[in-house]
C-alpha cells in the first residue's frame, strides 16, 4: 500500500544507477471490465519534453528511488491512449463525485495496491489525513490515525465509487455517468448543487434525457432554468418530453415567453400540445399544477379489458392507482382504484364495482384547496374536471402538498452567500 | 445586461473601506497633491488586475482558491492561504479600526462599539439575506459622493492638481515609502480577488457576457480610483493646508468641512461606519469560503454548524479575533488601519505572480490567455511592487541609507 504523494517528487534512476529525472505523474489505463485502473507507464521530469515510461521498464515502483531495468537509450516511451488517465494532472486535487455518500469531494490522495506485480489505485483519499499527508505532515498524519484506532480511515473511498467529472479536456473513460445514471434522481440533483455552474452543466450534458429529465424534476425551478442554459434548445426539447409535463409546464413557465415559445415548438406534437394545454392555467390553480399523464377507461369494458388496457396506455401515467373512467363524451363517470381492479373477477364490468361518488377538483380552483380536498378525503390523486364534468387532468398528493408545504427539501440554486 | 454588472462595481466599492478611507486621507492630509499621479497609475493596474481575475472566472467557471489548488498542487495552496489569512484578518483588524474610530466621533468608547458589531455582522450574515445586504450596502455607498462635493467645494488650486496628477515625485524615506505601498495595497487588495473571481463564477458567466463583465470591471475600478482621488484631494485642500495631521478619525473629518459644515463629523463618521460594517461582514464571510473551497470543507451559510464546522467556526473565529485585537490597548487606530493596507501591498506580488502563471496556462483559460502586452505590463507591476517592498524594508531597517532620508 502506498501513496501516490509519496512517490510524486521521487528521483527516476536508469539500470546502471545514474538518475535521470523526478518522478511527477502515474499514467493508469481506466478499461472496463477492470474496476480500478492500472499503472501502465510513469511519467519522468527530464530536461526537454517529459519521459513516459512504460511501467514493464520499472524494476520497482516503492523505493526511495525507482530504479528500470533498462538504460535510458533503450526505453521506448509509452504511447497514452484513450483508456489512460494521468492521475496527477487529471485526478489529484480535482473534484469527484463520490456515488456511496452521494456528494461531490476533492481528491486528497491515491492509494496504490499492488496485485500479482501490478499496481492499481484502490483507493481516493478525500479526508484530512489525505491533506496533511500531501503537506508533508505524513507522521503527523499516521500518529493522528493510530489514535483513531484500526479500522478503515475515516475519509478514504474505494475507486469503484468514484465517478470523474466530465472536464473541459475530454477524457474517455467507460461511459462517462454509467454509475451516476444508477444514482437516485434525488441524490443526483444534490451533487448537481454542490457543484459549479459550469461543472453542472457539463455533467449534465454527459448525461442520457431520461437521467437529465428526472433530475430536473428534482430542483428549484429556477435552478431548472440556470441547468439548461448550457444545453441546446433540441436537447431541452427533448428533456421537456420526457418530463411529466407539469412539470415541463413549470420549467417553461419560468423562460421567456419566445424561448419558451421555441421551445414547444421543437417538442413532439403530443407532449407540446399537453404542454401548451397546461401553461394556460395560472400556477396557482389546479389547472396549473395538474398533469394529464393520467388513466382513463370507457365505463364499458370488463375489468380484464381494462388491465389489457393499461398494459398498453399506462407507462407513461403519472399514477395508475386510481383508474378513472369516462363515458362517450369523456365526462368522468366513476373511478376505481388498482386494488379493486386486481381483486375483481376478469369479467366483470367496471361499471358495476366502480365508485361512482368521485371528489374533484375544477381548473380554477386555487391549489390550496386542491390540498384540502387531498388531505380531507386521503386521496393519492385528486381529478380536475371543467365546467362540462370532462376530465381535464389530475393533482397528485405530492404535487397538491408541495405548494403548501415549503419546498425546503428541493434543491435550490447554489449561490454564494446563500 | 444588468444582470451581469455587479461583481466589478461591488468589489471597487468594498475597495474604499475602511483601510481605503484612512489611507487616501492620510496621502492627502500628510504629503499633499505630491501623490497624486500615483492614483491613475493604480487605477490602470486596478483594471488589469481586476480583469485577470475576471477574466479568471469567466473562463474557468472557479474560484481563485479552486483554481489554485486544481492547477497548482496543494503547497501552494497551503502557503497562498496561510498568507491570505494573515493578510485578511489584518484587514479584518482594520474594519473593526474603522467601526470603533467611526463611533469615537460620537463619542461612543470602542469597548461598547466594537464588540456591538462585531455581534452584529456575525448575526447579519447567518441570518440575512444577502443580497439585501449587498443592496444596503451599495445605496449607502453613494455616502462617497460625498468627498467629491467637498473636494470641489473645497476650492483646490486645481492647477497645482493637474500638475501633480502628472508629476512623479519620490523620495527614499520610509514613511513615504510606505504609503507607496500602502495606496497600492488599499487600492488592489489581494482578498478582492478572490471575492471578484467567487463572484463571477457564481454568476456562472460565460465568455459571450465577457464583454459587458469587463465594461463592470473598468466602470468600478474608475469609479473606486475616482473617489480615491476626491478623498485625497479634499484632504489635501483642508487639512495639508492647514498642517494638520491624521492622528484620529476626527481629524480626517475635518476634510468634509467644505461641505457639511459642522456636520463634516456626523457625515464622515457614517460613511467610514458604513464602509467598515460591510466590509467587517464581507471579509471573514470570503475568507471562510476560500479556506474551504481550497481544503474541500464544506462551505455555505445555508448548512447547519454540524454540517460544515470547519466554515462557521472559521467565520466565528475571524470576527472575533478582529474585534479582540482592537479592543487591545492600541495607540492609534489609524496606524492599525494603514498598517493592516501596508501588508496587503507587500503581499500582493505572491498573488499576482500565481495569477499571472494561472491566465497564462492555455490548459486551463483555452483561449483566453493574456496577451504579451498584458502581460509585460502586470509582471512590469510585480516587479515594481517587489522593489518597492525592498526599498520599505531597508529605509525603515537603515534609514538614510538610500539617499535623502
Amino acid at each position: 500500500m502506498a501513496f501516490i504523494s509519496e512517490l510524486l517528487g521521487r528521483p527516476v534512476a536508469e539500470a546502471d544507477g545514474r538518475r535521470i529525472g523526478r518522478l511527477i505523474d502515474l499514467v493508469a489505463s481506466v478499461h472496463s471490465g477492470i474496476p480500478h485502473p492500472k499503472i501502465v507507464a510513469l511519467v519522468v521530469k527530464r530536461p526537454g519534453s517529459p519521459l513516459v515510461v512504460p511501467f514493464s521498464d520499472v524494476a520497482v515502483l516503492i523505493a526511495p528511488a525507482i530504479p528500470l531495468t533498462k538504460a535510458l537509450a533503450e526505453i521506448i516511451p509509452y504511447q497514452p491512449g484513450e483508456h489512460d488517465l494521468y492521475l496527477a494532472r487529471n485526478v489529484l486535487d480535482k473534484q469527484i463525485i463520490d456515488t456511496n455518500g452521494m456528494r461531490v469531494v476533492r481528491v486528497n490522495d491515491l492509494e496504490l495496491a499492488r496485485v500479482n506485480g501490478w499496481f492499481y489505485v484502490a483507493n481516493v483519499d478525500i479526508g484530512t489525513l489525505g491533506l496533511l499527508r500531501r503537506l508533508g505532515l505524513a507522521r503527523l498524519a499516521r500518529r493522528v490515525a493510530g489514535h483513531a484506532g484500526r479500522g478503515p480511515l475515516p475519509g478514504v473511498i474505494p475507486w469503484d465509487a468514484v465517478e470523474l467529472l466530465p472536464g473541459d479536456e475530454v477524457m474517455h473513460l467507460r461511459v462517462p455517468g454509467d454509475k451516476i445514471a444508477e444514482l437516485h434522481a434525488a441524490d443526483l440533483a444534490e451533487i448537481l448543487s454542490d457543484l459549479s455552474r459550469s461543472e453542472s452543466g457539463r455533467l449534465l450534458e454527459s448525461l442520457d434525457v431520461k437521467t437529465v429529465a428526472d433530475t430536473l424534476e428534482e430542483v428549484e425551478p429556477d435552478f431548472q432554468v440556470s441547468l439548461i442554459q448550457s444545453m441546446s434548445d433540441g436537447k431541452v426539447a427533448d428533456v421537456l418530453e420526457e418530463m411529466a409535463p407539469d412539470e415541463a409546464a413549470d420549467l417553461l413557465a419560468q423562460l421567456p415567453e419566445d424561448r419558451s415559445k421555441e421551445l414547444v415548438e421543437l417538442m413532439e406534437r403530443e407532449e407540446a400540445e399537453n404542454v401548451r394545454r397546461l401553461l394556460a392555467y395560472r400556477e396557482d390553480t389546479a389547472g396549473g399544477i395538474m398533469t394529464t399523464d393520467f388513466v382513463a377507461v370507457h365505463a364499458s369494458l370488463t375489468a380484464e379489458q381494462t388491465i389489457r388496457t393499461l398494459r398498453e396506455i399506462a407507462h407513461e401515467a403519472e399514477t395508475i392507482f386510481y383508474v378513472y373512467v369516462t363515458d362517450d363524451d369523456n365526462r368522468l363517470v366513476g373511478f376505481f382504484s388498482l386494488r379493486e381492479l386486481i381483486l375483481a373477477q376478469p369479467e366483470t364490468p367496471i361499471a358495476e364495482f366502480m365508485e361512482r361518488r368521485v371528489v374533484t377538483v375544477r381548473l380554477l380552483d386555487p391549489q390550496e384547496k386542491v390540498a384540502q380536498v387531498v388531505a380531507k378525503y386521503n386521496l393519492l390523486a385528486v381529478p380536475v374536471v371543467d365546467d362540462r364534468g370532462w376530465l381535464q387532468g389530475i393533482v397528485t398528493a405530492d404535487d397538491a402538498l408541495d405548494k403548501i408545504i415549503p419546498t425546503a427539501w428541493k434543491k435550490r440554486l447554489p449561490r454564494l452567500y446563500h | 445586461m444588468l444582470a451581469v454588472i455587479g461583481p466589478g462595481i461591488i468589489t471597487a466599492n468594498v475597495d474604499n473601506d475602511a483601510g481605503g478611507i484612512t489611507t487616501y486621507s492620510v496621502a492627502g492630509a500628510h504629503y499633499g497633491y505630491t501623490l497624486l499621479w500615483m492614483l491613475p497609475l493604480v487605477a490602470l493596474a486596478l483594471i488589469i488586475v481586476q480583469e485577470m481575475s475576471a477574466r479568471l472566472g469567466v473562463a474557468t467557471g472557479k474560484g481563485l482558491a479552486d483554481l489554485i489548488r486544481e492547477s497548482m498542487g496543494i503547497r501552494i495552496t497551503a502557503i497562498i492561504i496561510g498568507l491570505m489569512l494573515i493578510a485578511n484578518l489584518a484587514n479584518t483588524v482594520s474594519e473593526f479600526a474603522g467601526v470603533a474610530a467611526s463611533m469615537e466621533i460620537f463619542g461612543v468608547s470602542k469597548y461598547v462599539s466594537v464588540p456591538l458589531a462585531a455581534v452584529g455582522v456575525w448575526l447579519l450574515i447567518l441570518k440575512a439575506n444577502y443580497k439585501s445586504v449587498e443592496r444596503v450596502f451599495l445605496l449607502a455607498s453613494a455616502l462617497y459622493l460625498a468627498y467629491v462635493a467637498s473636494g470641489i467645494l473645497a476650492n483646490p488650486p486645481w492647477e497645482e492638481v493637474g500638475r501633480a496628477a502628472v508629476t512623479p515625485s519620490f523620495h527614499f524615506e520610509a514613511g513615504y515609502v510606505a504609503i507607496f505601498v500602502t495606496v497600492i495595497g488599499t487600492t488592489i487588495a489581494p482578498w478582492m480577488q478572490f471575492y471578484q473571481q467567487a463572484s463571477i463564477a457564481d454568476k456562472g458567466l460565460k465568455a459571450a457576457d465577457y464583454a459587458y463583465e469587463r465594461l463592470d470591471v473598468i466602470v468600478g475600478s474608475l469609479f473606486a480610483v475616482l473617489v480615491a482621488a476626491f478623498i485625497t484631494i479634499a484632504c489635501a485642500a483642508t487639512l495639508h493646508t492647514n498642517g494638520v495631521r491624521i492622528e484620529t478619525a476626527k481629524d480626517a473629518a475635518l476634510a468634509l468641512r467644505p461641505l457639511a459644515g459642522s456636520y463634516a463629523s456626523t457625515l464622515f463618521a457614517l460613511g467610514l461606519l458604513n464602509a467598515s460594517i460591510f466590509s467587517a461582514a464581507i471579509l471573514p464571510l470570503s475568507t471562510a469560503y476560500v479556506v474551504c473551497e481550497a481544503f474541500g470543507w464544506e462551505s455555505g451559510v445555508s448548512r447547519s454548524w454540524k454540517e460544515a464546522p470547519v466554515f462557521f467556526g472559521l467565520y466565528t473565529a475571524f470576527i472575533m479575533l478582529g474585534a479582540a485585537i482592537i479592543l487591545l490597548p492600541i495607540k492609534s487606530l489609524i496606524q492599525a488601519m494603514l498598517a493592516s493596507q501596508t501588508l496587503n501591498g507587500v503581499l500582493l506580488p505572491v498573488i499576482l505572480v500565481v495569477m499571472l502563471r494561472l491566465v497564462n496556462d492555455r490548459r486551463v483559460m483555452g483561449r483566453f490567455t493574456n496577451g504579451r502586452v498584458a502581460n509585460v505590463v502586470s509582471y512590469g507591476i510585480v516587479a515594481i511592487l517587489i522593489a518597492l517592498t525592498g526599498i520599505l524594508l531597508v529605509t525603515s531597517v537603515a534609514p538614510g541609507v538610500l539617499g535623502n532620508g
